[in-house]
């Protein structure tokens, strides 16, 4: 039990807060509020960010933009305009948004994988990956589900990437690099250990990653 | 019809050119194979120098691609070993002064002539690279006991999958047994897990490579050197032979522990 704290705070997690951009479903369609401490360089950039990390996930979609107190020039605001064109969406007129719950990632989704995960490689699915072989260094995976390596997890792992933060990671032996669940990153400890040789679990408790034998 | 074999790593340093001169030199001296060694660090050229073959060349292969002499024409025969030829690299032109297409052209015409076309590749994993295994058959990866050096090889084995490679072959290069022993260096099994392909071979470290490369005459036909006996057995293995591996306890083993495998008592390397 002790050795079990131990490694939860050895593991203590840097938690990604007072996102920039905050995307919201709503029945009008996407709403995207925008932080007003920022400025509108680095606003831009964030929120391009976050559109090419999730894809094409909102194309095709309507948008409207939320800027708080902010005032956007027409500059701007035609800038937002071919940014969200350039990922498929169509930016509306502003109009005061009801906020609903995004239907959570499709968890039962599994992609299954019979090799071994080479550096260099990424591996992103919109549900839960099951590896049949190594995640080696220099590898990334992420899913917006759980992760399971039958083998070894060496390389960078993601789960619950759109913010599940009830997904987990699960590798035979979990020597990873870097630990991701939602929005908490890990990293293993300095001192270099051969780790445990039996099947471990890392899942998020109290905004922590803290890893258990499975 | 022949085979083309390109000798890859990623990184750079590792041994790919005295690998490729090597095995090369091994095929001809020892197995009576025509070969013929093709240089594609084109701007880098270092497999001439290593074969001692420098001052021979006219023709190169961007010469032979570009259709300004031919395929024959570009080929040095080796000034020792007979049926061992160079296709030699440019030196004043850059990696795009050849394409993939021109590549495999070039093996699909070598092939008919040579058993073996050993393509020495260039670092990286860029244009170069990608003219390099254009043309070939199978793919050997030579990486050294070195973190860096095996995180290049596992990127380059996903991108020889990504083209097509099955089952491309691993040569370490650079051992050092003793360093080993202490734990100071990644052992052979530490870097078959990581890579999960099949050993070729192992190459410790030998001062006799450093003499024979300035030399310009490859260590493999040099009975005393222990890397030159590595890449003799290397050459069998590629010839279909059995051959066991030099282990870390033949190449240097002590007295006591020749004395403990003389009882039959297994000698503690970890």
């Amino acid at each position: 039990m002790k050795n079990k704290v131990i490694k939860a705070l050895l593991f203590g997690g840097i938690c990604v807060k007072n996102d920039p951009v905050v995307i919201k479903g709503t029945k009008e369609g996407i709403s995207i509020i925008l932080d007003d401490s920022l400025e509108f360089d680095d606003l831009q950039k964030a929120l391009y960010e976050k559109l090419k990390n999730s894809r094409n996930f909102f194309s095709g979609g309507n948008v409207r933009i939320q800027a708080k107190n902010r005032n956007l020039s027409n500059e701007e605001y035609e800038k937002l305009q071919k940014l969200f064109t350039d990922f498929g969406m169509n930016l509306q007129e502003a109009s005061s948004p009801k906020t609903m719950i995004f239907p959570k990632p499709n968890k039962s989704r599994v992609l299954l994988l019979k090799k071994t995960i080479r550096s260099g490689q990424k591996i992103a699915y919109n549900g839960s990956v099951v590896i049949l072989g190594d995640a080696n260094p220099g590898s990334e995976i992420i899913a917006a589900g759980d992760i399971l390596v039958m083998g070894t997890l060496r390389g960078m792992a993601h789960a619950g990437a759109d913010g599940d933060s009830s997904a987990v990671v699960t590798a035979f032996r979990l020597k990873p690099t870097q630990l991701r669940i939602a929005g908490v990153i890990a990293r293993p400890p300095e001192e270099r250990e051969d780790g445990p040789l039996f099947p471990e679990i890392a899942r998020l408790k109290n905004n922590v990653i803290v890893i258990e034998p499975l | 019809m022949g085979e083309v074999i390109v000798i890859t790593s990623g990184k750079g340093g590792v041994g790919k050119t005295t690998t490729t001169a090597n095995l090369g030199t091994g095929f001809a001296l020892y197995k009576q194979k025509r070969v013929v060694m093709l240089d594609a660090d084109i701007g880098l050229r270092n497999l001439d120098v290593v074969m001692g073959l420098e001052n021979r060349i006219v023709y190169d292969l961007v010469d032979a691609a570009n259709g300004i002499c031919r395929t024959k024409q570009a080929l040095i025969k080796d000034k020792r070993f007979e049926n061992l030829y160079l296709l030699p690299a440019a030196q004043t032109k850059d990696k795009t002064a050849v394409s993939p297409e021109q590549m495999k052209k070039i093996c699909e015409e070598l092939k008919e002539d040579f058993d073996y076309v050993l393509i020495d590749c260039p670092a990286g994993i860029e244009q170069g690279f990608k003219n390099a295994i254009a043309g070939a058959d199978r793919a050997i990866i030579v990486t050294t006991p070195e973190v860096s050096a095996v995180r290049d090889a596992d990127r380059i084995v996903g991108l020889l999958e990504a083209a097509g490679f099955e089952e491309p072959k691993l040569i370490i290069n650079r051992l050092r047994p003793d360093m080993i022993k202490r734990g100071d260096m990644m052992d052979v099994d530490d870097m078959i897990d990581v890579l999960a392909i099949d050993l070729l071979g192992v190459v410790p470290e030998d001062e006799k490579i450093v003499i024979s490369t300035n030399k310009g005459e490859p260590a493999v036909a040099d009975e005393t050197s222990k890397a030159g006996q590595a890449y003799r057995n290397i050459v069998r293995r590629l010839e279909g032979e059995d051959v066991p591996l030099i282990t870390e306890e033949k190449t240097e083993a002590g007295f006591l522990e020749k004395l403990r495998q003389f009882f039959g008592l297994k000698a503690h390397t970890k």
